[in-house]
C-alpha cells in the first residue's frame, strides 16, 4: 500500500546539524523537544551565532474555556487549549520559518464534586498535548530548507 | 492592533525658504509681499493656497483670504481667512472645515486656533469620522483640542448627535485620532434583563501604558442601583496579571451589598522563584443568577482561591500551595464541597538522559481539610525510571515506577487504622512505529502516516477500599487516558492493571509539516479483573472503543468527530460530532451534536453562526438545545448593521443560571467609529457563543 518506515530514506532527519531552542531552563516543553531533536541527530547548543537554526518561542499559552452548560446553568465541559507560536531563524537572522501557530485542544468533562481530580486530569491532558506539540514542531522543522 | 505608521518628521529648519507663487505679486521683496490670484505658499510640510495673501517675510507670517486651503503634513483645513506664523505654526482660520488624514476625522467650526504644527483648538465646531456634509453622527463641542502628535482629541462641553438627534452629553470627552489604543469612552450598552430591569453601561478605557490598562464600567441597573466595575491588566517582565472587581452597595432588591472579585497574578520574585495567585470570590450564592452577564467566571459555582510559591531549577522544582473553594450553592441541586488543601507541598525532580535513562521522582505532602468529611494528611513519593529508545521510525519506552503512600487521618473511630499506607510498583512498556506514504487529497499532495502503538501496563492489586478519597475520580476515557498507567486521576486510588492498549493513528500532513487531518482508533484490553474501583464494580475484558477523526477538508470546511462505543453493552457512550463552515471572514456556521452518558450529560445540539443576510446586515445566533430535557439551554440571537462610520447591534440572550432560573436579556449598542478604537467587542457574549465570530467593525486579522 506504499507505506514505508519513517526515516528509512533519510528524509525524516532535521535539515540542521545544530540548533538553539529558545526555551527557559525549566520549560517542560523545551526539555521534551530537546530530547526529540537530539534523537534526530541534531545537536542542541546555546550560541545562536554558531547554530544552523534557532527556534524562537513567541508565545506559549494555556487557556480553559467553557464548552457547555447543562440546562441548570452548570458548567459540564471545558475545552483546554495549548497555543504555541514560534519562528525559526538562521545565524544571520534570516527567517527560515515565519511566525507559526500550533493550536491543540482537548475536551474535559466537569463535575463540581470531583474538582480536585479534574485538576489532575487537566494536568494529564496538558502533558499529552505537550507531547503532541513536540511531534508537530518536529514535523515543521523537518520540512524546512536551510538557507543556502 | 498594529501601530499607526510614523508621521513624516517635522521640518524644523528655520533657514528653509518659503516658496511663493501667484499670478500677481507686488510689494517690497525683502519685507512684505502682496499676492493675488492662484496664490501658493509652501514651507516645509505646510502648503497654503488662496485667492489673496499678504506675506510678511521678516515675521514669516501670512494672512490669506478667499478660498483658503491649508495642508499641514497630511491634514487639510479650509476657511475664508487664515493668519499663520509659518515658523511657529501659530495662527487661526475663520469659518473653517478640517479633515485629519489618519482617521478621517472631519468637521467644521467658527474658528480654529493653531497653537503649533501639531496642536489646534476647534472653537464651536463639529467632529465626525463620517464622509460628506451631512454626517450620520457628529460631536458638537464648545472647544475641541486636536493633538495630532499625541493622537488625542479632547472635546469640552460636548453633545453627540446621531441622525440629528442628541444622544449623549458630556462636560469633557477624549477620543483617539488614530488606530492606536488611547484612553476614551467605549461604546455604551443599553439593555434590559429579567433579573434587574433596564441597565445602561458606559465603559471608560484608560490606556495607562503600552503594557497596562484599566477599564471602568459603571452600570446603572434600574431595579438594583449603581454597580461599579473595574478591570485592570498589566504585563511586565517580572510580573503580570489582571484583576476584575465589581460591586453594588445596598442592592435595592435584596438590601445587601453585592460584589464579585477575580484576580490572577504571576510574579518572579527572584530567578527561579515565582509567586502565583488566582483568587475568586462573590458576595453570595445568588450572585451568578442575578449578575450572570458581568463576570464570565460567575457562571461557575465553584470559585477557586489558589496561592502558590514555586522554586524551579533545571532538574527539580518545589511548590508550596494552598487552595480553597467558595461554593455558590444551588439549593435545588446542592454541590458537594471539595476538600481544601492547607497546604500542599510538592517536590518534582526529573533528570532526562542519564546514560540513556530518564529519571524522575515526585513527592507530595498535603493536608486535606473539610468541615464535615474525614480530614487527614497524605504523603506520597513516586519515583520513575524509563529508558526511551527514539528513532524517526519507531520508539520503545520501558518504564518502572513505584508509588508509596501514607495517610495520617484525624479522629478515626476506634478499630479503624488511623495511619493506613499503600505501596505499589508499576511496570510498563510503550512502543510505536511510524510509516509514511505520499498521497493526495482533493488534488493536493500530502504525506499520510500510519502510526500503530501498543502500551502494556502491569500493576499488582492492593485493597484500597478503606483508604480515604480526597482527590481521586475515574478519568474520562480518552486517547490520553488510554496511554496512562492509572485508570484514575488523583493519588488516592491506583488501579490494578494487567492490560494492553492498542491504537492506530493516521495523519495527513502538508508539505510544510502542518497537520491537515487525523484519524485514530484505540482500545484497551484487560487481562484480569479490575478490582480497584470507585463506584460500581468493573470486570470488562476491554474498554470502550475510541474513534476520532478531525481535520480540514478545504479552506472553508472542517469537521471533528469523537466517539466512544461500548461493545459489551452496544451503546454509544459518548459522541461529539461537529462541523464548521467558514468560507470567508464574518461568515461562519457551526453545527455540533454532543452526548456523554458516563457523565450524565444531556444530549444536545448546538447550532451557531454569523452570516450577512443583506447588504450591511449581519445575523448572529446560537441555539443549544437539550434533547434530554427538550429545552433550549442557551440561546442568543443578534442583528448587526454596519454603516460606513458606525455599527448598531441588538442582541437577545437566554442563559440558564441555576436549576430553576434563567437570565433573559436584551442589549442594544451603538458604536461610533473613531470615538473608541479597541480590539474587543464589549458584547463578549457574541464571541463566547459563536466560535469563529468576527467583529464586523474590524475588517480582517480578528481570528478566533
Amino acid at each position: 500500500c506504499g507505506f514505508r518506515l519513517r526515516g528509512s530514506n533519510g528524509e525524516a532527519n532535521l535539515p540542521f546539524k545544530t540548533m538553539v531552542l529558545g526555551f527557559g531552563d525549566t520549560s517542560p516543553l523545551g526539555a521534551e523537544l530537546r530530547r526529540n531533536i537530539r534523537a534526530n541527530g541534531t545537536a542542541v547548543i546555546t550560541d545562536r551565532k554558531l547554530a544552523d537554526a534557532s527556534l524562537d518561542v513567541l508565545s506559549e499559552t494555556r487557556e480553559k474555556v467553557i464548552l457547555s452548560l447543562n440546562s441548570a446553568g452548570r458548567v459540564r465541559e471545558f475545552t483546554l487549549y495549548y497555543k504555541f507560536r514560534f519562528q525559526v531563524v538562521d545565524n544571520t537572522g534570516k527567517q527560515l520559518l515565519a511566525p507559526t501557530d500550533i493550536i491543540l485542544k482537548r475536551e474535559i468533562s466537569f463535575n463540581e464534586s470531583a474538582v480536585l481530580a479534574k485538576e489532575a486530569e487537566e494536568g494529564l491532558l496538558y502533558r499529552d498535548m505537550q507531547s503532541d506539540l513536540v511531534q508537530q514542531i518536529l514535523r515543521r522543522l523537518a520540512a524546512l530548507k536551510p538557507a543556502t | 492592533q498594529s501601530a499607526p505608521p510614523p508621521r513624516p518628521a517635522k521640518v524644523n529648519d528655520r533657514e528653509a525658504p518659503a516658496e511663493v507663487s501667484a499670478e500677481k505679486m507686488t510689494g517690497r521683496p525683502d519685507r512684505e509681499l502682496e499676492l493675488d490670484s492662484k496664490v501658493e505658499i509652501v514651507r516645509g510640510t505646510t502648503t497654503v493656497t488662496s485667492d489673496h495673501a499678504k506675506y510678511r517675510i521678516v515675521e514669516d507670517e501670512i494672512e490669506a483670504t478667499g478660498n483658503v486651503r491649508m495642508k499641514r503634513i497630511d491634514d487639510i483645513y479650509t476657511g475664508d481667512k487664515l493668519k499663520l506664523n509659518m515658523d511657529a505654526g501659530e495662527g487661526f482660520v475663520t469659518n473653517p472645515t478640517y479633515r485629519l488624514e489618519r482617521n478621517n476625522g472631519q468637521g467644521k467650526a467658527t474658528r480654529i486656533d493653531f497653537e503649533s504644527e501639531d496642536r489646534a483648538t476647534v472653537v464651536d465646531g463639529t467632529y465626525s469620522t463620517c464622509e460628506g456634509p451631512n454626517p450620520d453622527w457628529y460631536l458638537k463641542s464648545g472647544t475641541l483640542n486636536l493633538d495630532t502628535a499625541r493622537d488625542i482629541g479632547l472635546a469640552k462641553s460636548t453633545v453627540v448627535y446621531f441622525k440629528g438627534v442628541p444622544i449623549l452629553a458630556a462636560p469633557a470627552m477624549s477620543f483617539p485620532l488614530s488606530d492606536a489604543r488611547k484612553s476614551g469612552v467605549l461604546p455604551p450598552t443599553i439593555g434590559a434583563t429579567n433579573r434587574g430591569g433596564l441597565e445602561v453601561t458606559v465603559p471608560y478605557y484608560f490606556n495607562i501604558a503600552p503594557n497596562r490598562d484599566l477599564t471602568l464600567y459603571p452600570k446603572v441597573i434600574a431595579q438594583r442601583g449603581l454597580q461599579l466595575g473595574a478591570w485592570a491588566r498589566y504585563l511586565d517582565p517580572m510580573y503580570a496579571g489582571e484583576t476584575k472587581i465589581e460591586g453594588l452597595l445596598k442592592d435595592k432588591l435584596t438590601g445587601t451589598d453585592r460584589w464579585a472579585l477575580s484576580s490572577i497574578h504571576t510574579q518572579t520574585l527572584r530567578p527561579g522563584l515565582t509567586l502565583n495567585w488566582n483568587i475568586n470570590a462573590a458576595s453570595d450564592d445568588d450572585y451568578p443568577t442575578d449578575f450572570s452577564r458581568t463576570l464570565t467566571t460567575a457562571t461557575q459555582r465553584l470559585l477557586l482561591r489558589d496561592l502558590s510559591l514555586t522554586y524551579g531549577a533545571a532538574y527539580w522544582s518545589a511548590t508550596a500551595r494552598t487552595t480553597n473553594y467558595q461554593v455558590l450553592q444551588d439549593p435545588v441541586a446542592p454541590i458537594a464541597r471539595p476538600y481544601d488543601r492547607l497546604p500542599q507541598l510538592t517536590l518534582t525532580t526529573a533528570r532526562p538522559d542519564v546514560a540513556g535513562f530518564d529519571l524522575a521522582a515526585d513527592a507530595d505532602l498535603t493536608r486535606f481539610w473539610h468541615p464535615t468529611l474525614q480530614r487527614g494528611d497524605r504523603l506520597f513519593v513516586n519515583p520513575k525510571v524509563s529508558y526511551p529508545i527514539i528513532e524517526p521510525g519507531f520508539f520503545i519506552t520501558p518504564k518502572l515506577a513505584f508509588h508509596a503512600t501514607r495517610y495520617q487521618l484525624d479522629n478515626t473511630v476506634t478499630g479503624v487504622n488511623g495511619a493506613p499506607s499503600r505501596a505499589l510498583p508499576t511496570a510498563s512498556l510503550d512502543g510505536g512505529m511510524v510509516f509514511e506514504r505520499d498521497t493526495s487529497l482533493l488534488g493536493k499532495a500530502l504525506t499520510q502516516t500510519l502510526e500503530p502503538r501498543l502500551f502494556y501496563v502491569y500493576t499488582p492489586y492492593r485493597d484500597q477500599s478503606l483508604l480515604p478519597n480526597f482527590d481521586s475520580a475515574l478519568a474520562d476515557l480518552s486517547f490520553t487516558q488510554l496511554f496512562s498507567e492509572n485508570r484514575f486521576v488523583g493519588n488516592d486510588r491506583i488501579s490494578d492493571a494487567n492490560q494492553v492498549t492498542a491504537a492506530v493513528t493516521s495523519r495527513f500532513l502538508e508539505a510544510s509539516g502542518e497537520e491537515r487531518a487525523r484519524i485514530a482508533i484505540g482500545q484497551r484490553y484487560y487481562f484480569s479483573e479490575q478490582r480497584v474501583t470507585l463506584g460500581p464494580l468493573a470486570n470488562d475484558s476491554r474498554s470502550d472503543l475510541l474513534l476520532s477523526a478531525n481535520g480540514r477538508l478545504n479552506q472553508a470546511l472542517s469537521a471533528e468527530t469523537n466517539l466512544q462505543y461500548s461493545q459489551t453493552q452496544h451503546v454509544l457512550n459518548r459522541a461529539n460530532i461537529g462541523v464548521r463552515y467558514q468560507p470567508a471572514p464574518m461568515r461562519v456556521l457551526n453545527l455540533q451534536y454532543r452526548q456523554d452518558l458516563p457523565n450524565n450529560l444531556e444530549k444536545s445540539f448546538d447550532v451557531s453562526g454569523q452570516w450577512p443576510f443583506a447588504q450591511r446586515w449581519y445575523g448572529v445566533g446560537r441555539v443549544n438545545y437539550s434533547l434530554t430535557t427538550s429545552k433550549v439551554a442557551e440561546g442568543l440571537l443578534g442583528v448587526e448593521y454596519k454603516a460606513d462610520c458606525w455599527v448598531f447591534r441588538i442582541v437577545g440572550q437566554r442563559t440558564p443560571t441555576s436549576t430553576l432560573q434563567a437570565t433573559s436579556a436584551l442589549y442594544f449598542q451603538l458604536e461610533l467609529n473613531g470615538l473608541s478604537k479597541l480590539g474587543s467587542n464589549p458584547l463578549q457574549a457574541l464571541r463566547a457563543s459563536v466560535p469563529g465570530y468576527q467583529n464586523i467593525n474590524q475588517s480582517n486579522t480578528n481570528r478566533p
